[in-house]
């Protein structure tokens, strides 16, 4: 790792952790740009019109060179001279020579995030050409000498302060801080820029392969301007921005607009195609093709689905990790999840090795975008090539190769942590304070203890109370229910004895190893996998029971996308992920039985929290807030219920603590305000988060697992 | 007739929620009349089929606006007011198409403030995807082409988010409804 890279990062962290101001901002607009698109999408099948913009997008793909030789000749037959550049450098060098060429003085530019990915503006500059920004954001942020942080609201962490004082040294005079003004300001600055410049540039959101033409989507105007009034109108898009037809391109305006800002449309759409007419002649049109690492992306077999992006920048707008600190954290050029794979092909690796590991897990932004790309298992997999390429620390190293793949060395350190911990658990089962340099890890959340015994030991002394059994399943404990909460799987056999289920907990069971993989360390994680689904499939179980979604991620997608190319193993992958289940859904889908628990409960006002990997990942989340309810809680539910709480594995242990500490603070906040007792869920990790944070608080309010809520109400049964 | 009427309904609809005005005129005469009451120094007037073959410029002048008919270049900078066409429109996002290949009639709808657009409701289509057809035939008709759709005013958020009218393009949009105009939305 690169201390100094790294160090500069912390730094920048610290700092946006330190304006609250921006955090507030960035949740607002994250609480408004989720209602204002659910109006958008009122009348619309979204998931349908993501399919049809995913397919059509790899389609775009795969016949890439075809449909930009058919974009190019029709583009140049409509009088448009067209030039492909290989590189940022390459693009920068075209259009700075034309600008000399023409003897421009001034460019004006409307918003395009491919000129700010190959720094046009330092290459005109350097050939004598003023640059000038337009759009109201792109110049805000140009005036402050900064980059975008976020890519459709390039200045959302600016405030109307921060533009007065902007725009005021602009003017010469004193500009009030109200917004109808300060754009008004913009209005008549920027105005004369238009008559004077002798180039216009702008990009472009869509080209259009039928046509030869390009799309503008935009608000402002400002792109009809500059590509109205100077003479030359240069394009820079990228070559992903290719689409076929007509009606391919009117798809992506569809739902461009819609998911980006929560508009129906935007004010202006422009199709534009070929040398139109300016001042008595033709216009010279000039469409610079952007490569710069996009052929590489696109050869990679895991990666390439970012191609399939259509900048909305939805990914950034519900992201916890992005609200908490801001794209010029989580960024570089591009911002977001997306910016994270961008960012590794358009600007190196080395740029991306950072907020690589920034990202929580939570696939939020997978459920948002309009092009249906896994980023998340995208980053995962650039993760593992920084591990690859950097390695993964050390520590790390030792804890996942040495130690996490020999079992009885992994549980054997755990038991004797359970030993050697007492001086400060001081008997409890958390953990309320660390000494000394571990001291931070619990400033903000109480840790759980390692269990006295862990579940392994206990569950065999757990008599099974089933005469004749439905199912015998084996359950996969994962190392929190097993070490940590081993009550809670006492509870899962309590619950499923009711059901007539017989459970068994196959001893070789090892972590899921999806710490591993979260840290880079994708051996291991393989490893993991072949000695789970050996021990898992042994005792030929009717289902594999999990309590915690991750395990279930793990069980139900990652084993087999890990071996699905190794013969001895993929088809005893699939098997195992054919059978593996999450409890609720066990019990409300594959059981039918939420009816058992009819009414069971003391009356309690218990909110639910979604598991990341639940909700997202096993698309489980009705299930367990039937059961909560049948089971007469009554169940209220509070704001952001599936965002992310900040745990994360060893995100909020090691690698971002100080981030998942202001998410798990949002978590609170909206528990406390349901008005709830009790906050149900379905996952030990997330537990550990909410629990720890709710005890540190001295909150009243209890923190418990659906499975556990469940054996509460058994016991009231007569 | 009776989905023209659907069509028309939720056009309207759609156009006000994005803060277009728009204005129900019995015929161009009433259109022309609006004009005349709203327009109050030079009036940008290109040249449109449709415009031409109803004598909007004649009317226009009738009803004492001065008009801006030729060297936009120079007027159009100073310009408040532009009038155009309609090639048609799109009901469910309350959106105009301008076939404004003519630099003219892209100077008319980006530089002034105030921006008049006469659409025969005849023309409304249900949406975007509706619109490729003629988008396609004005794409094979014309070897070069630069067609605006237009929601609303020119817009935008980039400050704090808060939603502000009127930043680069016109501050107003009107939309007069003008029957029998033209029922061809490859002409405007």
């Amino acid at each position: 790792m690169n201390k100094q890279r790294n160090k500069d990062y912390r730094q920048r962290i610290d700092q946006a952790l330190a304006t609250p101001k921006l955090q507030d901002a960035l949740h607002k607009f994250g609480d408004a740009y989720l209602v204002s698109r659910g109006n958008a999408f009122a009348n619309y099948d979204f998931e349908a019109m993501r399919s049809e913009i995913s397919a059509m997008k790899t389609d775009v793909r795969e016949n890439h060179a075809a449909l930009l030789q058919q974009f190019i000749s029709n583009a140049e037959a409509a009088g448009a001279t067209v030039y492909l550049a290989k590189t940022a450098e390459d693009a920068n060098n075209y259009i700075a020579e034309l600008a000399k060429q023409k003897g421009a003085k001034l460019a004006v530019k409307s918003k395009s995030m491919a000129s700010e990915e190959t720094h046009l503006n330092v290459a005109l500059e350097k050939a004598g050409t003023r640059a000038l920004e337009t759009d109201l954001g792109e110049w805000i942020i140009q005036l402050a000498g900064q980059r975008p942080s976020h890519m459709v609201m390039p200045a959302i962490h600016m405030f109307k302060e921060d533009v007065a004082e902007l725009f005021s040294k602009q003017t010469g005079q004193q500009e009030k801080a109200e917004i109808k003004h300060l754009v008004e300001v913009a209005r008549q600055q920027l105005r004369q820029g238009y008559l004077d410049a002798e180039i216009g540039i702008t990009g472009a959101n869509i080209a259009v392969a039928e046509t030869g033409g390009i799309a503008l989507v935009t608000n402002e105007g400002n792109a009809r301007l500059a590509s109205t009034l100077p003479k030359v109108h240069v394009v820079l898009v990228g070559i992903e921005k290719l689409v076929p037809t007509l009606e391919d391109a009117t798809k992506v305006i569809r739902i461009l607009p819609k998911n980006a800002t929560g508009q129906p449309l935007t004010s202006y759409v422009t199709w534009i195609r070929g040398a139109v007419p300016c001042a008595g002649e033709e216009k010279e049109l000039h469409i610079v093709l952007l490569d710069n690492g996009r052929s590489t992306l696109a050869e990679s077999p895991h990666c390439q689905d970012a191609l399939n992006c259509i900048r909305c920048g939805a990914c950034a707008n519900v992201c916890p990790v992005y609200q908490t600190v801001g794209g010029h954290v989580f960024g570089h050029i591009y911002i977001g999840a997306i910016g994270i794979i961008l960012t590794a092909f358009y600007h190196g690796l080395e740029n991306a090795a950072e907020i690589v590991r920034a990202c929580i897990g939570c696939r939020s932004c997978v459920a948002i975008c309009p092009s249906k790309i896994d980023l998340e298992e995208i980053i995962l997999s650039l993760r593992e090539t920084i591990g690859e390429e950097e390695g993964i620390g050390t520590g790390k190293d030792i804890v996942f190769r040495k130690v996490m793949r020999n079992r009885k060395l992994f549980h054997g350190l755990l038991r004797a942590a359970s030993v050697m911990q007492k001086p400060v658990t001081r008997g409890e089962r958390s953990i309320r304070h660390l000494p000394l340099f571990f001291s931070s890890l619990t400033e903000w959340r109480t840790l759980p203890a390692v269990a006295d015994k862990p579940l392994r030991d206990l569950i065999l002394q757990q008599p099974q109370k089933v005469a004749k059994p439905r199912y015998r399943v084996a359950f996969f404990g994962g190392c929190a229910n097993d070490f940590l909460y081993p009550e809670l799987g006492l509870d899962l056999v309590t619950v499923m004895n009711a059901l007539d289920v017989e459970v068994y907990y196959p001893l070789e069971q090892n972590c899921c190893g999806v710490p591993a993989l979260y840290s880079g360390d994708k051996e291991t994680a393989i490893e993991l996998a072949k000695q789970n689904i050996d021990a898992m499939l042994e005792g030929n179980p009717d289902f594999v029971l999990t309590t915690c979604p991750t395990c279930t991620m793990a069980l139900q997608r990652d084993f087999v996308e890990h071996l699905k190319d190794n013969p001895a193993w993929a088809a005893k992958a699939e098997a195992l992920a054919e059978i593996t289940v999450d409890a609720a859904g066990f019990i409300v889908n594959q059981l039918g039985a939420a009816e058992l628990f009819k009414e069971l409960a003391t009356a309690e006002k218990v909110t639910y929290h979604d598991s990341c990997h639940l909700k997202r990942g096993a698309g489980v989340w009705k299930e367990p807030r039937q059961l909560i309810e049948t089971s007469g809680f009554e169940l209220v539910e509070m704001d952001h219920a599936d965002r992310c709480c900040g745990f994360g594995g060893s995100y909020s242990l090691t690698s971002h603590p100080d981030i998942a500490k202001m998410i798990l603070k949002d978590k609170l906040n909206d528990i406390a305000e349901s008005g709830a007792s009790c906050v149900a869920m379905d996952c030990p990790g997330c537990m550990m988060q909410i629990r720890g944070g709710l005890e540190k608080q001295g909150s009243g309010v209890r923190a418990q697992h659906t499975i556990e809520l469940l054996a509460e109400a058994l016991k009231n049964q007569t | 007739m009776k989905k023209t009427t659907e069509l028309k309904k939720s056009f309207v609809a759609a156009a006000q929620v994005v803060g277009a005005e728009v204005i129900d005129c019995k015929n161009l005469q009433e259109a022309v009349a609006y004009l005349a009451e709203q327009v109050d120094g030079p009036l940008l007037c290109p040249s449109f089929a449709s415009g031409e073959r109803a004598g909007l410029a004649e009317k226009l002048v009738a009803a004492g606006v001065t008009l801006v008919a030729e060297d936009f270049r120079q007027q159009a900078p100073h310009a408040k007011w532009g009038v155009t066409g309609v090639n048609f429109a799109m009901a469910d996002t309350g959106s105009l198409a301008l076939e404004s290949t003519a630099e003219d009639i892209r100077l008319a709808t980006t530089l002034p403030e105030i921006h008049f657009a006469l659409l025969d409701p005849e023309k409304i289509l249900a949406d975007s995807l509706d619109a490729v057809e003629p988008m396609r035939q004005l794409h094979q008709r014309d070897p070069r082409n630069y067609i605006a759709y237009i929601t609303g005013p020119s817009r935008t958020a980039d400050i704090e988010r808060v939603l502000t009218i009127g930043v680069h393009g016109p501050k107003q949009l009107h939309i007069l409804l003008v029957p029998k105009l033209s029922s061809d939305p490859l002409e405007m």
